[in-house]
């Protein structure tokens, strides 16, 4: 039982905050704030962090080093999501967090050499073609066809919830190669969104921003060189992706909980009501189960660490940070009242954080990488080992 | 960073899972509950004595296992599991209470208590309450010891209760006479709370400040303690729960495979698995003496606290009708939970100790 970071963790840390104080010139909620930013403007700034980022070494942190990484390991990589909390998101998130893994795992040689150092540089932005209007939850529902033409594939379908794809170069697609074949009938391609044959399609989301958006596929080429792992083999990599996107990100999350509830209680003090019975009791049953997010997230944390792939425990952790980051920022709207409502370059808006949006995003976190009900599947049924119907 | 159980404690928990499985499954020890006065089995005591699980946190100089916070944990957790009747806890916070006083007599009932001979407990409460109070109406005068205290747990079987006073600590023998016990029939039927209205004389073990210093830290350890308990109850109560699923069928199928079950089963899981991280990583900071103990255990108590609640009650309710029968053992994990929430610091006073352990 140990559920703290070695002298070594410790030294990273302090190196990376040194470096951040230098670095980072100017926090992202200023430049959300900034209304000469648009979201182009903005999403340049996540590029150009991302640059300098992987010009110091802190991209895949716990990658080998023969792929550009620091050779480090999933507490390291934990550690710098927590301490960059206030530094803008890095462009390629999705290419690194999602696909690096799945590259690693199951790419050839050649395809990690063409794709995985343009991905950490942010020269090739990545997104994710997994859902469509019909296939969300139920994700092998996909019908996305990719048809066999000479040695390559033509793509015909749709994608959907498609996050940064007005941004984005590439595209990491499941595409069914045989309609008869539920699982083993897709196969896993990497599509350049620079070709005849795509249309991307921005949505607009609650929050009124297009951070994701549609993509439209009607005979775009797929490489049988961008084919990752064999003809009939999506599942098993769409797999490992979301078991990442779902494990490990603990950490992070905890990070921005940790400043959020600390505005939280500046707020009740500046308002006055720290002192009554019912403001405490929430705020400390917030407390708390933040320090129990804690302790889920450094025990996900060991088991990664020592080696083992995220399993079905991922399940609990994404239900729990998800489901609390909802109460956090419930919590927030009713015990700050209209203030937490001011969009962030209201006056009167509080000065270091954006609870409007906040309460809007929790709205889409228990949606996206498997919904808390698509969790509770998992568990009942790879865990519980409860029936199926 | 690491989650797994050291060598040591691996080993803990195989036996005493083993021997709690053959000596009290649930079959073997509701008859102590429900049919003896003490509300659990003398002679098993003797055993754990024997086999030195009473005193599992002293040092190997006291007579004791050396286990640790951790140790402990894991001990209580396999208790929870088959919710085992009587006061270990209780016998644990005496021994280390006693421990923490420099005084020859103290350490002979420690002696004693370790290898089961004697029970020593402590009698702080003065209401049923959970309200703080500034003083204590109990009092050590002229080597007497007069006052009410309520409710002891298991008070009705102690040989020595160290009894808390407006002066400090006293150290009170059962005497002949002087010493008036009253059974206090409560919500959980294994449970033997008693009123004890004291006219006895005793010892002064400690002044006041030297008391409040010793049973701040004897606090801590009771309160990771009973949420080890919870997360062993609710471990018992959801294996409970899912063997019935898996074999209770209606509308012509198992009721486990219905989605809405599946999923009330999932979150009593992620709850009890939630607790688990909670209970550990304060065990391992009150292990360490860290500073962010007084948070952790806090935070664990009030989590498993609610969380068992929850899970225990959960059981009950997907047991149906036959969940509401004294006949089943859903009501023994939900009766358990009900008085643990209360005792140890109450959740609500856990959920002030949090915040203020942060300054708010």
């Amino acid at each position: 039982m140990d559920f703290q970071f070695s002298e070594e963790q410790q030294q990273f840390r302090m190196e990376l905050r040194a470096w951040l104080k230098e670095n980072l010139e100017r926090p992202w909620i200023e430049e959300l704030r900034d209304p000469k930013n648009d979201e182009k403007k903005l999403f340049d700034i996540r590029r150009s962090w991302q640059a300098k980022l992987h010009e110091s070494g802190y991209l895949g942190i716990h990658w080998p080093k023969e792929w550009g990484g620091r050779g480090l390991t999933v507490v390291e990589n934990a550690i710098f999501a927590a301490e960059a909390i206030h530094a803008p998101p890095i462009a390629s998130r999705v290419g690194i967090n999602l696909l690096g893994p799945a590259l690693i795992h199951h790419a050839t040689e050649e395809q990690r050499k063409r794709f995985i150092p343009k991905m950490l540089s942010g020269e090739e932005v990545w997104c994710q073609g997994f859902s469509e209007p019909d296939a969300g939850s139920d994700l092998a529902a996909l019908r996305t066809r990719a048809e066999p033409d000479g040695d390559d594939f033509r793509l015909e379908g749709q994608k959907v919830w498609t996050t940064f794809a007005p941004w984005s170069d590439w595209i990491f697609v499941l595409a069914r190669t045989d309609p008869d074949d539920r699982y083993g009938g897709i196969t896993f391609f990497l599509v350049s969104l620079h070709q005849e044959g795509i249309e991307v399609r921005p949505i607009r989301q609650i929050t009124g921003e297009s951070e994701f958006g549609e993509v439209f596929f009607s005979g775009a080429l797929a490489k049988r060189e961008h084919m990752v792992g064999a003809l009939g083999e999506g599942w098993k990599i769409a797999m490992t992706v979301l078991a990442y996107e779902r494990g490990s990100m603990s950490l992070a999350h905890l990070a921005r909980f940790d400043h959020y509830l600390k505005d939280l209680v500046e707020g009740v003090r500046e308002n006055g009501s720290l002192q009554r019975a019912d403001v405490r009791e929430k705020i400390a049953r917030l407390l708390v189960e933040k320090e129990v997010l804690r302790a889920n997230g450094y025990r996900t944390l060991a088991t990664l660490a020592s080696g083992q792939a995220p399993g079905p425990e991922a399940s609990l952790e994404k239900i729990f940070w998800s489901e609390y980051s909802r109460r956090l920022a419930d919590g927030a709207l009713d015990l700050l009242g209209l203030q937490a409502h001011l969009l962030v370059h209201s006056p009167h808006a509080r000065p270091h954080m954006d609870w409007a949006q906040e309460a809007l995003y929790s709205r889409a976190v228990t949606i996206y990488a498997g919904s808390s009900e698509i969790q509770r599947n998992i568990i009942s049924k790879r865990i519980l080992k409860l029936p199926s119907s | 960073m690491q989650f797994e159980l050291n060598e040591n404690n691996a080993l803990l928990k195989t036996s005493i899972r083993e021997f709690l499985e053959k000596e009290t499954p649930l079959a073997k020890s509701r008859p102590m509950m429900e049919e003896t006065q003490e509300g659990f089995s003398k002679e098993l005591y003797a055993e754990l004595g024997d086999l030195g699980y009473l005193g599992l946190t002293l040092s190997e100089s006291e007579g004791g296992g050396a286990a640790g916070v951790i140790g402990l944990a894991v001990v209580l957790e396999e208790m929870g599991r088959v919710a085992f009747p009587g006061p270990f806890l209780d016998l644990v916070l005496a021994e280390e209470t006693l421990c923490r006083v420099k005084d020859q007599q103290a350490s002979q009932f420690l002696q004693e208590t370790v290898s089961g001979q004697k029970n020593v407990l402590l009698a702080r409460s003065e209401a049923l309450d959970d309200l703080e109070r500034s003083s204590l109406q109990t009092r050590f005068d002229q080597d007497m010891i007069r006052g009410t205290k309520l409710p002891v747990s298991y008070g009705a079987s102690a040989d020595v209760l160290l009894v808390t006073t407006a002066e400090g600590l006293a150290l009170v023998p059962r005497p002949e006479e002087g010493w008036k016990a009253t059974s206090l029939p409560v919500l959980d039927h294994a449970q033997r709370f008693v009123e004890i209205s004291l006219d006895s004389p005793g010892r002064l073990l400690t002044d006041k400040q030297r008391a409040d210093t010793i049973l701040k830290e004897v606090d801590q350890l009771g309160a990771l303690g009973a949420s080890a308990l919870m997360l062993g109850l609710m471990e018992g109560s959801l294996e409970l729960t899912l063997d019935y699923l898996k074999e209770r069928k209606a509308f012509g199928r198992t009721i486990g495979s219905f989605q809405v079950l599946q999923h009330r089963a999932a979150d009593m899981w992620i709850r009890m698995e939630s607790s688990r991280s909670a209970v550990y990583r304060a065990a391992w900071a009150l292990e360490n003496s860290l500073e962010e103990a007084s948070l952790l255990v806090a935070s664990a108590k009030a989590y498993c606290g609610d969380s068992a609640r929850f899970v225990c009650g959960e059981t009950i309710q997907l047991f149906g009708g036959v969940g509401y029968t004294w006949e089943y053992d859903p009501h023994i994990y939900y009766k358990r939970v009900k008085t643990l929430e209360q005792l140890y610091g109450s959740t609500r006073n856990q959920l002030e100790a949090a915040l203020q352990s942060q300054g708010i």
